[in-house]
């Protein structure tokens, strides 16, 4: 299958999104703007575009008739992608790397009129209003230091409304009490996130005596037996799940970001 | 404690220090290079390792060199070492006020159990004489290392009577005695001394000789009369720790007959032994190398060592 495909399958899971439930339970919102998806016909009132006027049917109706057209299909994809140390750590490639594919197959979503930012910290890069491919290579190509919750309030301010927002974390830094802001960046964008998987989620390659290293820093020695093992893999599972519930329940689309494939990691949260 | 080879001992801190140091920058070193873990915090929480181990099993390791470290030292230590061939006197009190019964059945029967317990409970080859003494000191049995026979010699204690002369006895005692060797006198009396040499000035010479006195106070502070006399049977306590603390000895109280052969039975087991300067290098050596192979093993069977 072509890579093309899942791209064309998120592109048209966002634009139905527009019109998806903002909540669950919710009914879906038709959003009235400047696209090209003809609805229905008006009589006019002061203040609409004359370009929008229907002058065939105003004729017919024998009054000024304006058509109603949904709002303009061009998406902007905004990506958050958590490049902390602890996403350095991996089995095989660190997990940053499956985030960035992740965020590449994202943006490489964008068509020509589509608008690509990347949100880092206080910053939504690039600025100005370049669209398509040159806002997605600059926002793949932008750095700058991370913080998870400064960029999640910087989201939720500084995107447009209707925007498709993908982060990519591992979450560690997500504090306890950030739900009201997730839902209010559902309310507003169209929300998905890949939780980075832990890299030992199928169990730690480790026994008897160890050392671990911190990606953030400190060390550890301990001792490392089975119930230890059993412990961990256990945690691991539970803290996944609970927190891609969470952000369900927020109204996030949630995904696991595998370290294998970031850019299938974004296809299955799409249910690709 | 103190070293034969101090010079050693210091060259071997230092290398074991050094040891130690290197070691902790190898692990270092190495450590950069384990296994990479996001979130140590939670590992943490989620496993629960157990940081002990590899804890328990650095100290050991510590343990182990530092205890080698000693041994090239020549550590010489004071230590406890059962005596051979002591020699101890039992001076058993025979005057007219052993006679009370305030100790049951009396402070002589009483006396003499003491002794018979303080004898079984002393080491097996220990040279142990008998003493009795009233008016007049008497050697009842001389120096001997079949106990079964100085038990036997008990019975040939005169029964009470008479005054009490501690300082005969102790005399007598002295010139019995070996010229060296763990010497010491057991000295059980009501310690009311009215005959005889001074029990002060002997004890006094005893304890330039290093012959230590164990006094054993036998009587009750209210006392008793002495049968058959309208005298009260007292006991002078000042005086027999005078004895004992002027020779270098101990004293001790028994105000019953229990307590009075609990106390010769604890003495016939401290006076078996001897504290004296040993050498420990065998010791460190063998507790070094057992720690360190211990340590090796208990390391290797967790999965690393050390």
């Amino acid at each position: 299958m072509s890579r093309t495909s899942p791209s064309a399958g998120i592109r048209a899971a966002l634009l139905s999104g527009k019109r998806r439930p903002r909540t669950a339970g919710g009914s879906p919102t038709m959003r009235r703007g400047d696209g090209y998806e003809f609805v229905e016909l008006r009589a006019y009132v002061a203040g609409d575009d004359v370009r929008r006027i229907d002058w065939p049917a105003s004729a017919r109706a024998q009054e000024l008739q304006t058509r109603v057209i949904l709002e303009d299909v061009a998406l902007t994809l905004a990506g958050v992608l958590d490049d902390t140390p602890s996403m350095q750590v991996g089995r095989r490639r660190p997990l940053a790397r499956a985030g960035a594919e992740a965020l590449a197959a994202w943006y490489a979503v964008a068509a020509a009129d589509d608008r690509c930012v990347r949100v880092i910290g206080d910053a939504i890069h690039p600025r100005g209003a370049a669209r398509g491919r040159a806002s997605a290579a600059a926002a793949l190509g932008a750095s700058g230091r991370f913080d998870m919750m400064r960029s999640l309030n910087v989201a939720r301010v500084a995107l447009r409304p209707g925007a498709a927002l993908l982060v990519a974390s591992d979450c560690f830094d997500l504090s306890q009490d950030a739900d009201a802001l997730l839902l209010r960046l559902a309310r507003r964008c169209d929300c998905t996130l890949l939780l980075a998987r832990d890299p030992w989620y199928e169990g730690l390659p480790l026994s008897g005596l160890v050392r671990m290293r911190g990606a953030e820093g400190g060390t550890e020695r301990a001792y490392i037996g089975g119930a230890e093992r059993a412990r961990y893999t256990e945690a691991v599972r539970v803290r996944e799940e609970a927190l891609l519930k969470r952000f369900a329940s927020c109204g996030w689309r949630a995904g696991v970001l595998r370290e294998e494939d970031g850019a299938a990691s974004l296809a299955a949260a799409f249910g690709l | 404690m103190t070293f034969a080879h101090p010079l050693r001992f210091a060259l071997a801190v230092v290398v074991a220090a050094a040891f130690v140091l290197l070691y902790r920058r190898l692990v270092q070193r190495k450590t950069r290079q384990d296994l990479a873990y996001s979130n140590l915090d939670f590992f943490v929480a989620a496993a629960r390792p157990r940081r002990w181990v590899p804890q328990a099993l650095a100290i050991a390791w510590s343990v182990g060199l530092l205890a080698l470290a000693f041994a090239l030292g020549g550590p010489r230590i004071t230590a406890p070492v059962p005596v051979r061939d002591g020699a101890v006197f039992i001076c058993i009190d025979t005057s007219g006020s052993m006679s009370a019964g305030d100790v049951v059945p009396t402070r002589a029967a009483a006396a003499l159990e003491a002794a018979r317990a303080f004898i079984e409970e002393s080491t097996p080859g220990t040279r142990i004489g008998l003493i009795a003494f009233s008016s007049g000191a008497s050697l009842i049995e001389p120096l001997s290392r079949d106990h079964a026979r100085v038990v036997a010699a008990l019975s040939d204690v005169p029964p009470p009577g008479g005054a009490t002369a501690i300082g005969d006895a102790l005399r007598l005692a002295a010139s019995a005695l070996p010229a060296t060797g763990h010497r010491l006198v057991v000295l059980i009396t009501d310690g009311v001394n009215n005959m005889g040499v001074d029990p002060q000035q002997v004890s006094q010479w005893l304890g330039t000789q290093h012959i230590p006195i164990y006094t054993v106070g036998i009587g009750t502070t209210a006392g008793a009369l002495i049968p058959g006399s309208s005298d009260q049977a007292t006991i002078d306590e000042p005086a027999l720790r005078s004895y004992a603390d002027a020779s270098g000895g101990a004293y001790a109280r028994a105000e019953n007959a229990a307590q009075l052969r609990d106390a010769l039975a604890r003495l016939g087991r401290v006076t078996s032994f001897e504290r004296k300067r040993v050498d420990a290098t065998t010791g460190f050596t063998v507790a070094g190398i057992a720690l360190l192979i211990a340590t090796f093993f208990a390391g290797m069977g967790a999965g690393r060592f050390p």
